[in-house]
């Protein structure tokens, strides 16, 4: 397991199954990865980005429904809000790629495993500030 | 409820052996136990099962509990029989929290040590979100008492029928110009030998007796909207006339019946498209249907006196050995029914031409089903001739000799001959082919309907809740959801009938109450949140005037709001969140998550 520990926002709809669909075929993935059940991701305020890496958090992979998202205009408004959190995680110093925003869908398992196996690399390689 | 002693009860499931191989649940269950304001914490074999439950509502009435954790599996599955659990205790519902350390845990991660350490942690912020639940209502709304059926096979007809005993409105939506389906080309099927034709004229005619049935023919579905008791579907009809009509048909809840195709060999394909004689069993069904019994049994106007069958034909595919088409994945599946099929072809062929020579190249036969065997049974005592082959070493088809006894030699190395190469000289090839998922159409995407890897419609849970979709009120009926034969696309449908008047009948549905809620002691009016809301009338800024002041407040409708939560994301008093998902609880998971990390254990 990964010293730095990898929170995932995972919609409800999409992102979420899509996670239970790797474990119903039984892929692999490292145990760095905490999963968080949410209605849609645009619930979060920048604050909680900034404040959950300040708490620890190594890198947070928001795993939304993207386009087919079941909310009206709630991913444009999240793809918008993540891009700011990235500036501003710049501006202070932080490795912005610590934070990733991506669509994974309810049988998306290579998406799945891809995406936290991008975000291992990252924590691993690129470390934490820029 | 705040001022109350909080009194929280764990329950660590080992779900057989799912997670407790994997996840050193004990050790979970005494990490909980040791935490501020576990009452309870404990293990068991199946939290599922009836004592496992029995143990949530004993240790409620016994302890006080006031909060319940259940480490399971995915809550997709069992998070309502829980909640049922904790009702029972006398406890509402919302104050349940679910931990997925199965899908999530314990059939992902290799290391035990890493698996109980995170387990461990999962259920630490479990806890931590419990603590902020308060009891929650459902949101009633009203539900359309009328179901719609897409797809008027057997299957669509089926549940129809059931829907209208259950004194239901059902509208039949079917996008061919005749109902009834595949099952009316079939000839006769097995296992009664019942025509397939009369088995649709009954079903037909019954489905016209019902006054509560709208039946539309050559019409498709375009869209739909709404949700679980209020769909929307938008329907284009043909016209005798060659126009269309637009329709758009209430409905509470939708029964997908869309069926299957057989699977379509490729080009070459065991000589398929490249020879004539080379016809997909469906075709053959057919041309054994048509021709009379008192004549020769001819295609393309050759004489066949020897036919060869061939099994596993676009099912059972293999990487590396047979190529996905185009878009589609690899079918790896059994098609089930294809082995039944063939030989009861077989027999049929022999039956009606005693003197066609048959010959069965399998890889594996099962009749699986009840009264299937027989027809196994059948065909060996007509004198079939079997030759079993090897995946990786498929019969080819090529042309015969002009001298041979045949149009087509088929070259195969046959198990039943210790792997000696044979040939056969036949006059007809006819490939048992597949079934391949139908089109759904554009109500999969508009209802964000989940298909599985193969391509066919997915259910919640194939043994818990085998006909219901992820998303509320669409249920399966039929081969849309994996090969079947009639028996079985019969029995779903029945089930899907069942399931959707369990909904309707009672006129209402029940929605989670996860909406918005606005603080009114922290919400300052300044209308932000209105910005970011996409649903007209579901946020509000209501002035009033309070002790000479006026007081602007944002105010939440309830059935408009679908709890998305982009209004609470830019609130810059954080006075509006969403029940049952507060922000509050998402930091307290975060930082149980990044408290003392767990000691992984090594293996």
């Amino acid at each position: 397991m990964g010293t730095d520990r990898i929170l995932i926002l995972a919609s409800a709809a999409c992102a979420y199954p899509g996670a239970d669909a790797v474990g119903q075929a039984h892929l692999s993935y490292p145990a760095n990865t905490f999963v968080l059940r949410v209605p849609s991701p645009v619930v979060f305020p920048e604050s909680f980005y900034y404040d959950s890496f300040e708490k620890g958090i190594g890198g947070i992979i928001v795993m939304s429904c993207g386009v087919e998202c079941p909310y009206e205009g709630a991913y444009e408004k999240l793809a918008a809000r993540i891009d700011r959190v990235s500036l501003g995680l710049k501006e202070q110093g932080i490795n912005p790629r610590r934070l990733k925003l991506t669509s994974i869908c309810t049988v998306c398992t290579k998406s799945f495993l891809k995406e936290v196996a991008d975000m291992n690399s990252i924590l691993a390689y690129e470390g934490a500030e820029t | 409820m705040n001022s109350e002693e909080v009194k929280i009860g764990v329950y660590i499931c080992h779900c057989g052996g799912n997670i407790s191989d994997k996840v050193d649940v004990e050790k979970v269950a005494e990490d909980a136990g040791n935490l501020p304001d576990v009452t309870v914490s404990r293990t068991y074999t199946f939290m599922c099962a009836d004592p496992g439950q029995e143990l949530i509502v004993e240790d409620i009435e016994k302890h006080g509990l006031n909060r319940i954790v259940v480490a399971s599996c995915s809550p997709s599955l069992h998070e309502t029989t829980f909640r049922s659990a904790v009702v029972r205790g006398g406890l509402n519902q919302f104050l349940y929290e679910h931990v997925n350390i199965r899908e999530q845990v314990s059939w992902v991660h290799a290391s035990t040590g890493e698996a109980t350490a995170k387990a461990t942690t999962l259920v630490r912020a479990a806890i931590a979100r419990v603590r902020h639940h308060e009891p929650l209502s459902l949101i009633r709304v009203g539900a359309t008492s009328r179901a719609l059926v897409l797809g008027g096979g057997v299957a669509g007809l089926r549940a129809a029928l059931d829907l209208a005993v259950y004194g239901l409105p059902v509208t039949i939506v079917e996008k061919s110009s005749r109902l009834g389906g595949q099952v009316a080309e079939f000839g006769t099927v097995f296992p009664t030998g019942e025509s397939g034709a009369e088995l649709v004229r009954t079903l037909v005619r019954d489905v016209s007796a019902l006054e509560e049935i709208t039946v539309l023919t050559g019409a498709r579905v375009t869209g739909a909207t709404g949700y679980v008791g209020n769909f929307t579907v938008m329907v284009e009809q043909e016209r005798g006339d060659g126009s269309t009509e637009d329709l758009e048909i209430p409905a509470g809840a939708v029964i997908v019946a869309t069926g299957s195709r057989p699977y379509e060999p490729d080009m070459g394909e065991f000589g398929f498209g490249q020879f004539p004689e080379v016809v997909t069993l469906p075709d053959f069904i057919q041309i054994l249907n048509e021709t009379r019994a008192d004549g020769d049994l001819t295609v393309n106007g050759k004489m066949i006196r020897r036919a060869a069958f061939i099994h596993c034909v676009g099912s059972r595919q293999i990487e590396g050995i047979q190529k996905p088409k185009p878009g589609r994945p690899l079918n790896e599946n059994c098609s089930r029914i294809c082995c039944t099929a063939t030989l009861k072809a077989e027999s049929d062929l022999i039956e009606k031409f005693p003197g066609v020579f048959v010959y069965d190249l399998y890889r594996d036969i099962r009749t699986y089903g009840r009264n299937h065997e027989e027809i196994y049974e059948r065909a060996s005592r007509d004198g079939v001739s079997f030759l079993c082959y090897e995946p990786a070493t498929p019969p080819v088809v090529t042309m015969a000799a002009p001298d041979d006894t045949g149009n087509l030699l088929i070259t195969v190395k046959d198990n039943l001959t210790a792997g000696m190469e044979i040939e056969v000289a036949v006059d007809l090839v006819v490939l048992a082919v597949g079934m391949e998922p139908a089109d759904v159409g554009p109500l999969a995407e508009s209802l964000k309907l989940p298909a599985g890897a193969d391509g066919f419609l997915q259910e919640v849970h194939p043994k818990l809740r085998p006909v219901e979709m992820a998303v509320a009120g669409v249920v399966l009926a039929g081969t849309c959801q994996s090969p079947r034969d009639i028996e079985e696309s019969c029995a779903s449908a029945s089930a899907a009938a069942v399931k959707v008047a369990g909904l309707l009948t009672r006129g209402h549905v029940d929605l989670e109450p996860y909406v918005a809620r606005v603080n009114a002691d922290r919400c300052e009016g300044t209308g932000i949140c209105l910005s970011q809301c996409e649903y007209d009338g579901a946020l509000k800024i209501v002035e009033s005037v309070i002790d000479g002041r006026a007081i602007r407040k944002a105010v939440v409708n309830e059935a408009l709001c679908t709890g998305c939560g982009a209004c609470v994301a830019v609130c810059p008093t954080r006075a509006i969140d969403i029940n049952g998902w507060t922000l509050d609880q998402f930091e307290a998971m975060v930082d149980a998550m990044c408290a003392d990390p767990v000691e992984v254990a090594s293996d």
